[in-house]
């Protein structure tokens, strides 16, 4: 909203995207694959009836999607506020101002580790954006995040 | 803090015999009648175990309110309960907001109200003493009130208490004009939900269609005649008119606003009366509510939203549920930096609107009716009545406008229901400008303020403005929250 240049998250996020995708792909598949069997044996019904018509919207899921997803995602400290951007079918701009964050959450979940990101997880008093989550920062760029909005929640007790 | 000076009290001993009250029809009625229901073990047998259950309740009663003591201390409320496992509470001074009381009809039988300490931590029952005497009811208050003046080191408050200026009242006549606007079927649901309870006891069964059909066909010459259609909905109709003026009257009969200091008082209730505090410093913004006859005879309502779980469900506190203007103007004055906007300087947004409220409203109708025409073939006539959306997106864009006014953002949306935010953009906790799929085909976007406490479906929102309006109106958002809040921490630096 400020005009600024956001910062794309880590490559390491887009593969954790594309392993997450496909981990779901699969269990979607799995699932139309043994409901197939069922039908097939109950009412006799052609097999493929359920994998066929998912295999197209499950390869844009794994294959086009995780990719778009993450372009969408952008990220930007000003002096005292920070932005985020996200959503491909709704874009969401969200502009927090650093005074107004309770406290700060970095996270870490194994496959994130594996991928060498984590996430900050800022806790405003509101309720529509209670949790400002920007995930796929290094670990530095994270705690240096922390320690900065740290900085700024201690000089103005509110 | 030092333990042994704490003089610990016990709640009114009538609280033992209130919450009995209050059970008993629950569980001592309702569990041996269910059972007699099942078992056709007769009457005496029924009582006996009533009787049998009734007691046994009163001495757990008993027991709980014996283990159930209460203190206050140099700087804190100590709360200590729990029959077997004991759980002490304590509640430093600082972090209370205010004593609220609340006195049921029972209660106030009794002379005693429900004490609800509120520390605004968002936690249902924090400090609930139920229940005390009146009197020890305002010791409570006035312990609270003493050490919360002595930490903040501001004795205003002492010189506040004495004049408490009435801001806002409404007498009977008024209240009851209110229950006129508040129609509500709700009521009937409840009737229908009582009469399920009671069932047994009815005389027939409300579930039996065979004898709804011979009722009907009884009082009924021909079965569906439009006569009796339409007298039923006559009927229907002044049943919600006589449950909402009924509703309206137990909750807000003898409504007052007062003014106490830094903080308002309201009173109101019928049989349950409540007293609420909301301090001045925790509203975050303020809700105008109107209706389209409320609006043309200049009524509205006005309620705050407030840091912390309000008591209302809906997370505001009303102030003046019907109000005119100059006296929502008055309240206002006195709720810090909220006003009125003059009604022409509110800016309407983009036409394209009408387009984007059309879009999202025609595909779902469309596909409803077109599915009920495979069923009912005479459905497809419906269509006809599509256009009529058309009308309902112009005039929700009609009623759709907002301003910024200095350092507030003033946003009213609601064709039937109308609603004004006032929002200071100091409260505001997170801006956010969103695009949907329709919305960047038409190149409009949203803006959302988020406050501390906004309940999810009550968001101060201004819907589909050209993009760059609508960014153009967060950056000035940005800009002048940190304006009007950075004012206050550039001077502490």
């Amino acid at each position: 909203m400020t005009g600024t240049k956001l910062i794309s998250l880590e490559r390491g996020q887009l593969w954790l995207m594309r392993v997450h995708a496909a981990g779901a792909a699969l269990v979607i598949l799995a699932a139309a694959a043994i409901g197939e069997t069922v039908l097939a044996d109950r009412f006799e019904l052609p097999r493929g009836i359920l994998l066929l018509p998912l295999l197209l919207p499950v390869l844009y899921f794994v294959l086009l999607a995780p990719g778009r997803r993450y372009r969408a995602w952008g990220y930007g400290m000003a002096e005292d506020e920070l932005e985020v951007r996200r959503g491909v079918w709704t874009q969401i701009h969200t502009v927090v101002p650093l005074e107004r964050i309770q406290h700060i959450d970095v996270a870490q979940g194994p496959l994130e580790r594996a991928f060498g990101v984590c996430r900050l997880i800022l806790h405003t008093a509101g309720t529509l954006h209670s949790q400002v989550l920007v995930p796929g920062l290094s670990r530095a760029d994270a705690e240096r995040m922390r320690d900065e909005i740290r900085g700024r929640i201690r000089e103005e007790p509110a | 803090m030092s333990e042994e000076a704490l003089a610990y009290r016990r709640l009114h001993p009538g609280s033992v015999v209130l919450r009995f009250l209050k059970e008993a029809p629950s569980t001592v009625l309702a569990l041996p009648a269910g059972l007699a229901f099942v078992s056709q073990s007769g009457l005496w047998r029924a009582l006996y175990w009533a009787a049998l259950l009734g007691l046994v309740l009163l001495l757990i009663n008993l027991l709980s309110w014996w283990r159930f003591r209460y203190g206050v201390g140099a700087g804190e409320i100590v709360i200590e309960s729990g029959v077997l496992s004991r759980n002490r509470r304590s509640i430093p001074f600082g972090r209370i907001q205010d004593v609220d009381l609340e006195r049921s009809f029972l209660a106030r039988l009794f002379g005693l109200a429900k004490v609800r300490i509120e520390t605004g931590a968002g936690g249902k029952d924090e400090g609930l003493l139920d229940s005390v005497s009146m009197a020890e009811a305002q010791r409570l208050r006035d312990a609270v009130r003493a050490a919360r003046s002595e930490n903040l080191l501001a004795p205003t408050e002492e010189a506040a208490t004495p004049a408490t200026p009435l801001l806002f009242a409404m007498d009977l006549p008024r209240v009851l004009l209110f229950g006129l606007f508040n129609f509500s079927l709700v009521y009937l649901a409840g009737l229908f939900a009582f009469l399920q309870a009671f069932e047994n006891f009815l005389p027939f069964d409300i579930y039996d269609p065979a004898r709804w059909m011979g009722l009907a066909e009884e009082y009924l010459p021909a079965r569906f005649s439009a006569a009796a259609i339409a007298a039923i909905l006559v009927l229907a109709i002044l049943l919600g008119i006589v449950a909402g003026v009924l509703r309206t009257l137990s909750r807000d009969y003898g409504f007052s606003l007062r003014l106490e200091g830094e903080r308002f008082r309201r009173e109101r209730g019928l049989l349950t009366r409540s007293e609420v505090v909301i301090a001045r410093r925790r509203i975050q913004l303020a809700q105008l509510t109107t209706g389209p006859v409320r609006r043309a005879f200049g009524w509205s309502g006005l309620s705050f939203q407030t840091l912390g779980a309000g008591t209302d469900r809906s997370g505001h506190q009303s102030a003046a549920p019907f109000a005119t203007r100059s006296e929502v103007e008055a309240v206002l004055r006195e709720a810090g930096p909220l006003r009125l906007p003059p009604p022409p300087e509110l800016e309407p947004v983009s036409k394209r609107h009408i387009v984007r409220a059309l879009g999202t409203s025609l595909f779902p109708a469309l596909t409803a009716i077109l599915l009920l025409s495979i069923w009912a073939r005479p459905a497809l006539m419906l269509l006809a009545l599509l256009p009529l959306l058309g009308v309902w997106a112009a005039l929700e864009r009609r009623f759709h406008r907002f301003a910024l006014d200095g350092d507030l953002l003033l946003v009213a949306r609601g064709v039937w229901r109308q609603r004004l935010w006032i929002v200071p953009l100091k409260n505001v906790q997170a801006i956010s400008l969103s695009r949907g799929f329709l919305q960047r085909r038409l190149g409009l976007a949203s803006v959302a303020l988020d406050t501390a406490g906004a309940p999810l479906l009550n968001v101060p929102r201004v819907i589909d403005l050209r993009e760059a309006a609508a960014e153009a109106l967060a950056a000035e958002i940005a800009l002048r929250r940190l304006l009007h809040s950075g004012r206050k921490s550039g001077t502490e630096r």
